[in-house]
């Protein structure tokens, strides 16, 4: 009954694989000569990153005053970005962990490239609340250590320690959970290499695996965990970012709404920018055959799902604003989308509500170039969501006499773009020297001894 | 200075590790030899190794400090400890008392002198930024001649031959000075000339105020400037005279009018001002008309009129235009004047004899003299005369003058045809200038002697007949330079120093009119202790008031349609440029348009609109005599044909700012495109007929097409917000509160209605066991003047920033004065200011954001902030709702050496990257608590006082501990008019402010104490 | 599938493997600072405990402070009325060293000398007490020497704080804390050292435990009688030292 399920299920993996197939498959590109495409991409993605580098340079030897903040507008670029990034990492956890403990076996071939970009993701957006601090080098001490102050701990009721703990947490837990589900797929390298010192690299950093029945065992277990350590996650970190803003007295970010709020935004944007993603990597690795059409297809509606969240909470918004009888709330929200930046505002309500709403329609979803266009522009709405959140509320608070604009200055723009820069460099890095797809996995979901598929392995 | 240790200090740690011993411990502990392979050993070397490093951090060494003590020890100075040498405040010649405050053996603050009659404890902001010239690096230190260096027994020699020859041949010898108020000099100079035949001491002001002891010279055969007594006026008709801004003595007037506007003691004068422009005291007028510049005299005339009507005088009045201000406002004005007969006062700002001629008509029908003008004991702050002035001026083109001394003035930049003047004065043979900065002037003088700071010298002053003051050094001269008493004495032959001038001086002229003292050396000692000394008024005599000197003015000066009048004032910070070398004048804000770093022309807004003109469009102001281009600013309040420009900018001196403030590569010059701060306006002074005149010239106006962003602290706003985003049915925003002298009347605590105290979530969390700090502000005090701004510049170590900055909005004053414009009913814009500063919440909103605990609450009430802790996130300031924390966005220059004297050493300078914000001067609350703790008592009330409060001439702001019933700022918090900013909240400020109270009736229409004190 | 089976001498080597390393001494750096905070005290960098410099003039407080029992507030006098207790103005020193010019037994000898060869004994001046006179350019007759310019001593600054503490002796030296507490058994000491770490940990546990135990650590809030103390009597003044930041931060 559940062959005949399973039989009638298309496949997930098209063009019916033999494993030492999937093996050479996922492996030939990193074996291979990297392309001419890929280096372009590489070019441009590193020297995005050393304009950043110098950007971030120059501010921290002059001053957080080399960007357009003023004394109304204390955040801005830095602060976004941050959300940005911390929400572009959700979509990893979400697939490795909640798809894994659902049994979501479409995920096998998404979640290594999406555990991969989460990780890269936390790394942008940890160096903002560094670098956007008036005295980088101090930074450590928003880090509970002994100290010869007598002993001056952080203090626990500011949201940016929670961060810190959060951000953190979900970094060593991600890094781990992707290292962890690495292991198998190392080992395969380490004894397909033929080079030394891959293999000894790789030899080191799969710890010795031995493919023994007792390592895929404690693999799995380990694994198991990790992932029910993960989903939490999923939820926490949002929640506690959007915490920095809903625990102010300030009109627009006070507002008991923002956790799920953020949540829903969050795995809003990480599934976009997972789409974006693979759908780079598919054309440059040729893995139109693992990263099928139906990925892409449910993606796109998990995509859909929560922009519709996302909507909901917008309108809520103005709700609770409105019912509150609060005039500076009310103000504040008419500000944001009549104000002086309204064309941030209606960017962001079209790019998150709007537009996402074209992938009802299946044809868009199976369009490629489509979803790659909607990903893109849902993560520039995205973007602006954070912008339009933190700016307006700060530029037109309680006392008019404070009321003043922000625009932002080269060097801001280039620390963004930087931003970017290490992002698709870690990730080209990463298609090049670790298998974009768990090939351990994928062979897991291989039709393989069904009826109908005598596949020619052995 | 701090060389580096050498090895034989901060022995222990280097035996401890980086010595060879050490490493013989290191070796014996990890072994060598043995199979090659990782494990324990290779892994305890490594740990080893880090534990090596963690302790060779350790011998770090820090640069060596040395203490340098004093040789012999004069009893009274305390290393650490501050004093306070009691003197005369120089900045202008108003005459305040001040102490000196200082700290081993530099001046680092001025402090009003409470004690002091004229100024009673008040100081203005220019005198408060005074402190920072006497630091000025680029203050002359030594004689020059012809634009080199010279030394004064050279300078002296060849002067004093060249003043022999003239002497010899009757050449003509002019002193030009600006007002001097001390006898002594004043003595000196007389003397100085008595040695030849065609001599004359010319004193002008730039500001003049000529027209005034002109009239008063017409009116009552002395030529003297009466002491004006605000505090005992009842009904004050001001027209166009700025007496709380700037006006001959603004400290002091500020001070009277307060007294006079007392609710809590039951009085409250009414104050009624006519005016072109919207001035600091237009601000405070209970009732305000925005006249043309030209009407003013008309405008008197009408009073005069109605005045002499209803005493019954007949003032010959031929046929007079009728005045754009409705007849019922004149009928009502004169009513109320009449009533308050002999308790009120009619000013007249402007320098037009005429005017002040029929001012003094109306005052004397009113019956003022003696009352609230006082003929017995007059003003000596203005002394100017416009006619010999015009005088010497028609002397220095024909070429007579053969010696020129010009001393306090700037003529070359503060009168028109200063070009033309600049050559005329290269052709005087002898011209002597005692500039202390090498000045427009100053840099045509053949000899430049420059004088000291006043806080460098002796000399005296009697500001006010009767009042007379001693200035003391505070600090060992600087530079070679030297008093004008010493030179002048030199010159005669017998050089001595300014001390011992002063004191003869006063043995002879002024101990004699005192006869408390029996013994000069106790007259003396007593006066240096207080800074004053009360004496008998040296007698004059005025004849009865001479009704002939007065010409009614039958015509207003007609403008037509498209063409303005332009008024020509003077701005609190610059007064008439000679401030310009002060970079904290130039960065604080003006109280009424918030512009700093620049003068601007400003219009009214519908003046603007017709013309389709916006802040910052750089306009072309144009007469046959002269032209300027300065950026526009829309000023609410002004007359609608009416520009207005500040005297005083565009001076050389402030060339020196093109790069003050953080340099990086969007940084922007803080100077404009002639490379000085502004433009200088004093073309369009007209010296003619007797008298300098301040605008009323019929001026063009076109755009010329350029931008200039105003550095504007505060952009105009309304209570309000933008009518299109008001969400419905939401009022004005519960920020300031105003009310009226009658709802006040009816009840007490009319306008704070919607500021009711909410309960408290946590009634526990701040104990307060011992003293908790607080403040309250009285709004109806407080004139905008802005001092206390300076005041905390000083005390604080505050930076400037500069222009660019400003222009960010990143300035970096801790306490702002917001300016908030309103509408009355009859449609007169009205100011009401706001000084605000970190309100030390209770519940504060930055203390729980804060990651590092770098601001917590103290255990009396102080939200502290720690710089040292901070890292700069900048939560705390994006959750304060007052925006009252300054962030240091960069690290802003203290690199001149010379000016980093006048710093504060008992506040930290803050570094680059850290946030900061009023400490209610924790510093001197510090002091009061260890003072008091030695003494073994509980700090007094008015123990501490906060620099703001200190400086306020009109006490506006009372500081102290809100525990003690007893104590001013409690009783104050309990005054019905208190209310928080935001209470609503419910962060619980410390601060208070009490309600403005207009002097008027319910319906906008005036209304007087009399009328509701049955 | 499987790859084959591995020798466990190769696990091994994986497991020692310089990753496994770098982990670990993470853990000991990270344990070290968690179970050894003392140590992390004497170890940071800028404690400059133990500092010892050599001073332009070799005083001996062992000497002053020890043996002549001369009170620390004589010369120290700013401690009671001033933030600084302050180094003395050589008029200080002279009020004993017009008189007193070397060491009992230098003088003696001079004496016996003189007596030998029958003249005036001359005025014996010690090097150290010479360089006093110099800075006074005082001849060694303690003539004041107009052609010699004065010069100040410049002493070397033992005790050091960061710019921004703001310590102030006056409620310490007025509460009865002994000098000694902070600086050490000064009168023991040739020249003088930092005895304490002076840091922020080292000052606020001093005024936690003194808020909870008073001076004496048994419950003694009432300081001893301050020099300078006017007003009611010192019994009735409670100790009390406050741990807010500006205490000394502002």
């Amino acid at each position: 009954m559940a062959e005949a399920a399973i039989a009638l299920r298309p496949p997930l993996i098209e063009g019916n694989k033999s494993i030492a197939q999937v093996t050479h498959d996922v492996c030939a590109p990193m074996e291979a000569r990297p392309t001419v495409l890929w280096w372009a991409a590489l070019l441009v993605s590193f020297s995005l990153l050393v304009l950043g580098a110098v950007a971030i340079a120059y501010q921290v030897a002059v001053g957080v005053g080399t960007w357009g903040l003023n004394r109304t507008v204390g955040w801005a670029f830095d602060i976004t970005n941050f959300v940005f990034w911390i929400g572009i990492g959700h979509a990893g956890t979400l697939i490795s962990a909640i798809l894994f403990l659902f049994r979501q076996r479409w995920r096998t071939s998404v979640n290594r490239a999406a555990e991969a970009m989460t990780i890269f993701a936390v790394m942008c957006a940890g160096i903002f609340p560094v670098i956007h601090t008036g005295r980088p080098w101090f930074a450590y001490w928003m880090f509970p250590y002994p100290n010869t102050r007598g002993s001056l701990w952080v203090n626990f009721r500011s949201p940016l320690v929670w961060d810190f703990f959060a951000i953190s947490t979900y970094f060593t837990v991600s890094a781990m959970f992707w290292f962890v589900g690495l292991l198998p797929d190392l080992a395969t390298i380490r004894d397909r290499a033929t080079a030394t010192w891959r293999r000894q690299l790789a030899g080191v950093l799969s710890l010795g695996w031995n493919g023994s029945y007792r390592a895929w065992q404690r693999y799995e277990v380990v694994y198991l965990m990790l992932a029910g350590l993960g989903t939490p996650l999923v939820i926490s970190v949002h929640t506690i970012v959007s915490w920095d803003f809903a625990t102010a007295v300030l009109p627009g970010w006070h507002a008991t709404i923002f956790p799920p709020y953020f949540v829903a935004g969050a795995i809003f944007s990480g599934m976009a920018m997972v789409l974006t993603l693979m759908i780079i990597a598919r054309r440059l690795m040729h893995l139109q055959q693992y990263i099928t059409l139906r990925h892409i297809d449910r993606m796109c509606k998990l995509v859909i799902t929560t922009s519709g969240i996302v909507g909901l909470a917008y309108g809520t918004e103005f709700f609770t604003a409105l019912y509150s009888g609060s005039s500076y709330e009310q103000f504040v929200f008419l500000n944001r989308a009549l104000g002086p930046l309204f064309w941030g505002y209606w960017t962001m309500v079209g790019c998150n509500v709007f537009v996402p709403q074209l992938l009802w329609f299946r044809r868009v979803r199976a369009n490629v170039p489509a979803v790659f266009l909607i990903c893109v522009l849902v993560n520039v709405g995205m973007w602006f969501e954070r912008f339009i959140i933190i700016v307006t509320s700060l530029s037109r608070d309680f006392l008019p006499a404070n009321w003043f604009h922000y625009a932002p200055t080269r060097v801001e723009v280039a620390t963004l773009l930087g931003s970017f820069g290490l992002f698709f460099t870690l990730f080209l890095l990463f298609c090049r020297f670790v298998p974009v797809i768990a090939v351990a996995e994928v062979k897991g979901v291989l039709n393989i001894g069904k009826p109908g598929q005598e596949a020619a392995h052995e | 200075m701090s060389q580096r240790r050498t090895k034989k200090h901060g022995k222990s740690f280097e035996e401890r590790d980086a010595t060879p011993d050490a490493l013989k411990v290191l070796a014996a502990e990890f072994p060598k030899g043995g199979p090659r392979q990782f494990r324990r050993r290779d892994f305890l070397k490594a740990a080893g190794f880090s534990v090596g490093a963690a302790f060779a951090t350790a011998c770090s060494r820090a640069p060596v400090q040395r203490a340098v003590p004093l040789l012999t020890q004069p009893e009274e100075i305390v290393p650490g400890r501050s004093l306070f040498y009691a003197s005369t405040c120089g900045g202008c010649s108003a005459g305040c008392g001040v102490l000196a405050k200082v700290r081993d053996g530099r001046p680092i603050k001025l402090e009003g002198n409470l004690e002091h009659p004229v100024s009673r404890g008040g100081l203005c902001a220019t005198g408060q930024a005074s402190i920072l010239g006497l630091y000025d690096s680029e203050r002359l230190q030594r004689p020059w001649k012809d634009g080199k260096v010279t030394s004064w027994v050279e300078a002296d020699r060849e002067i004093t031959a060249e003043l022999q020859t003239i002497g010899r041949d009757h050449g003509a010898v002019r002193f030009l000075s600006g007002t001097v108020t001390s006898p002594t000099t004043l003595a000196a100079i007389r003397d100085f000339l008595k040695g030849f035949s065609d001599a004359r001491h010319v004193i002008y002001e730039p500001l003049s105020n000529s027209a005034v002891l002109d009239a008063h010279q017409k009116a009552h055969g002395v030529r003297v400037l009466p002491r004006l007594r605000f505090d005992r006026a009842e009904v004050i008709v001001s027209f166009d005279a700025d007496f709380l801004g700037t006006w001959i003595s603004p400290v002091e007037y500020t001070a009277d009018y307060r007294a006079g506007r007392n609710l809590e003691a039951k009085r409250v004068s009414y104050h009624v001002q006519l005016e072109p422009r919207m001035s600091v005291t237009g601000s405070k007028a209970d009732q305000r008309f925005a006249v043309a510049p030209g009407e003013l005299g008309l405008l008197l005339t009408h009073l005069a009129q109605r005045i002499a009507h209803k005493a019954g005088v007949p003032f010959a009045a031929g046929e007079v235009d009728t005045p754009s201000l409705k007849v019922a406002v004149l009928d009502d004005l004169a009513e109320r004047l009449w009533q308050a007969r002999g308790r009120s006062l009619v000013v007249c700002g402007t320098n037009e004899v005429q005017q002040q001629a029929l001012t003094n008509y109306v005052n004397h029908l009113l019956g003022n003299y003696g009352s609230t003008l006082d003929l017995e004991a007059p003003s000596r702050q203005v002394q100017g005369s416009d006619r010999e002035l015009e005088m010497l001026l028609g002397e220095l083109r024909s070429g007579v003058v053969r010696a020129l001394f010009i001393h306090g003035v700037n003529p070359v930049f503060d009168l028109p045809g200063g070009e033309e003047l600049r050559s005329t004065l290269r052709k005087v043979p002898l011209l002597v200038s005692f500039a202390q900065r090498m000045d427009e002037t100053a840099s045509v003088a053949s000899y430049v002697l420059p004088e000291p700071h006043y806080l460098e010298t002796w000399t005296d002053g009697e500001a006010v007949t009767g009042v007379v003051s001693l200035s003391q050094p505070a600090v060992h001269r600087l530079g070679k330079t030297r008093s004008l008493l010493e030179t002048i004495a030199a010159w005669s032959g017998k050089l001595k120093p300014a001390y011992d001038i002063v004191r003869e001086s006063w043995k002879a002229n002024i101990f004699p009119r005192q006869k408390k003292e029996p013994d000069f050396e106790a007259f003396w000692e007593r006066t240096l202790h207080d800074g004053y000394a009360e004496v008998a008024a040296a007698a004059i005599r005025s004849q009865p008031f001479a009704a002939h000197s007065v010409q009614p003015i039958l015509h207003a000066q007609g403008l037509d349609a498209n063409s303005f009048g332009l008024v020509l004032y003077s701005s609190v910070a610059m007064l008439d440029g000679r401030n310009a070398y002060n970079a904290w004048l130039h960065e604080l804000p003006d109280p009424i348009t918030k512009v700093t770093w620049d003068n601007c022309v400003s219009l009214a807004p519908s003046a603007a609109q017709r013309l389709g003109i916006s802040d910052g469009d750089v306009l072309r102001v144009e007469t046959t005599a002269a032209a300027i281009e300065l950026p526009a600013c829309i000023q609410p309040g002004q007359h609608d044909q009416t520009l207005a420009v500040a005297l005083g900018y565009g001076s050389r001196l402030s060339a020196r700012f093109a790069n003050v403030g953080p340099q990086w590569i969007d940084a922007r010059l803080s100077v404009g495109d002639k490379g000085v701060v502004g433009a200088n306006a004093a073309p369009f002074l007209s010296l003619r007929d007797g008298g300098l005149h301040y605008g009323t010239a019929v001026v063009r106006l076109r755009r010329t097409g350029k931008q200039r962003q105003l550095a504007c602290t505060q952009t105009h706003n309304t209570l309000t917000v933008p009518n299109k985003l008001a969400p419905k049915g939401s009022g004005p925003r519960p920020v300031l509160e105003e009310t009226t002298l009658a709802a006040y009347l009816q009840d007490p605590h009319s306008g704070v209605e919607d500021h009711a105290e909410k309960e408290d979530l946590w009634p526990t969390d701040h104990p307060y066991l011992g003293p908790r700090w607080g403040m309250v502000i009285d709004q109806n005090a407080c004139t905008g003047c802005s001092s206390c701004v300076i005041a905390c510049q000083v005390e604080n170590n505050i930076p400037v920033v500069g222009r660019d900055e400003i222009r960010r909005n990143r300035e970096m004053h801790w306490l702002r004065i917001d300016r908030y414009y309103s509408e009355t009913a009859s449609g007169q814009i009205e100011v009401a200011y706001e000084p605000l500063m970190c309100q030390q919440c209770e519940n504060a909103p930055c203390e729980t954001v804060c990651p590092v605990l770098a601001t917590v609450h103290s255990e009396d009430g102080l939200n502290q902030q720690v710089y040292n802790r901070c890292i700069g996130t900048r939560y705390c300031a994006n959750n304060c709702p007052y925006k009252a924390r300054r962030f240091n966005w960069f690290n802003y220059a203290h690199d001149d050496q010379l000016q980093n004297l006048v710093l504060n050493p008992d506040v930290a300078v803050r570094s680059r990257g850290v946030m900061e914000k009023c400490t209610f001067c924790v510093q001197r609350i510090q002091e009061a608590k260890i003072e008091a703790k030695r003494r073994g008592e509980k700090v007094s009330d008015g123990a501490v006082e906060t620099a703001c409060q200190q400086s306020c001439p009109a006490h506006a702001i009372s500081f102290g501990d809100l525990n003690d019933p007893n104590s001013q700022a409690s009783q104050m918090m309990a005054n019905p008019r208190r209310y928080r900013v935001l209470e609503e909240l419910n962060v619980r400020p410390a601060v208070g402010y009490l309600t403005v109270v207009r002097n008027r009736a319910q319906e906008g229409m005036e209304g007087s104490i009399e009328e509701h004190h049955g | 599938m499987n790859s084959p089976a591995l020798k466990p001498s190769r696990t091994q080597q994986y497991l020692g493997s310089p990753f496994v390393t770098l982990v670990l001494l993470v853990a000991l750096a990270f344990s070290l600072m968690i179970l050894v905070p003392k140590f992390n005290a004497y170890s940071l960098p800028g404690n400059q405990r133990g500092y010892e410099p050599a001073q332009p003039i070799a005083f001996s407080h062992r000497l002053h402070a020890g043996e002549l029992q001369v009170q620390c507030l004589y010369c120290h006098s700013g401690a009671e009325k001033s933030r600084h207790a302050g180094i003395p103005a050589a008029n200080v020193c002279m009020n004993c060293h017009r008189f007193v010019s070397a060491p009992l037994g230098a003088i003696r000898a001079e004496d016996e000398l003189a007596k030998k060869e029958k003249r005036e004994p001359e005025r014996v001046l010690s090097p150290e007490i010479h360089k006093l006179y110099d800075a006074l350019a005082l001849s060694d007759k303690m003539q004041r020497d107009p052609a010699r310019e004065t010069k100040p001593i410049s002493w070397i600054k033992v005790h050091n704080l960061p710019d921004f503490v703001y310590f102030d002796h006056r409620p310490h030296v007025n509460a009865g804390v002994a000098c000694q507490k902070c600086h050490g058994p000064v009168e023991t000491m040739e020249r003088v050292r930092q005895v304490e770490d002076l840091s922020m940990g080292w000052c606020v546990n001093c005024h936690r435990s003194v808020d909870k135990a008073g001076l004496d650590g048994n419950g003694n809030f009432t300081s001893a009688p301050a020099p300078a103390a006017q007003g009611p009597a010192p019994a009735t003044r409670r100790v009390y030292a406050s741990i807010d930041c500006s205490t000394c931060h502002y």
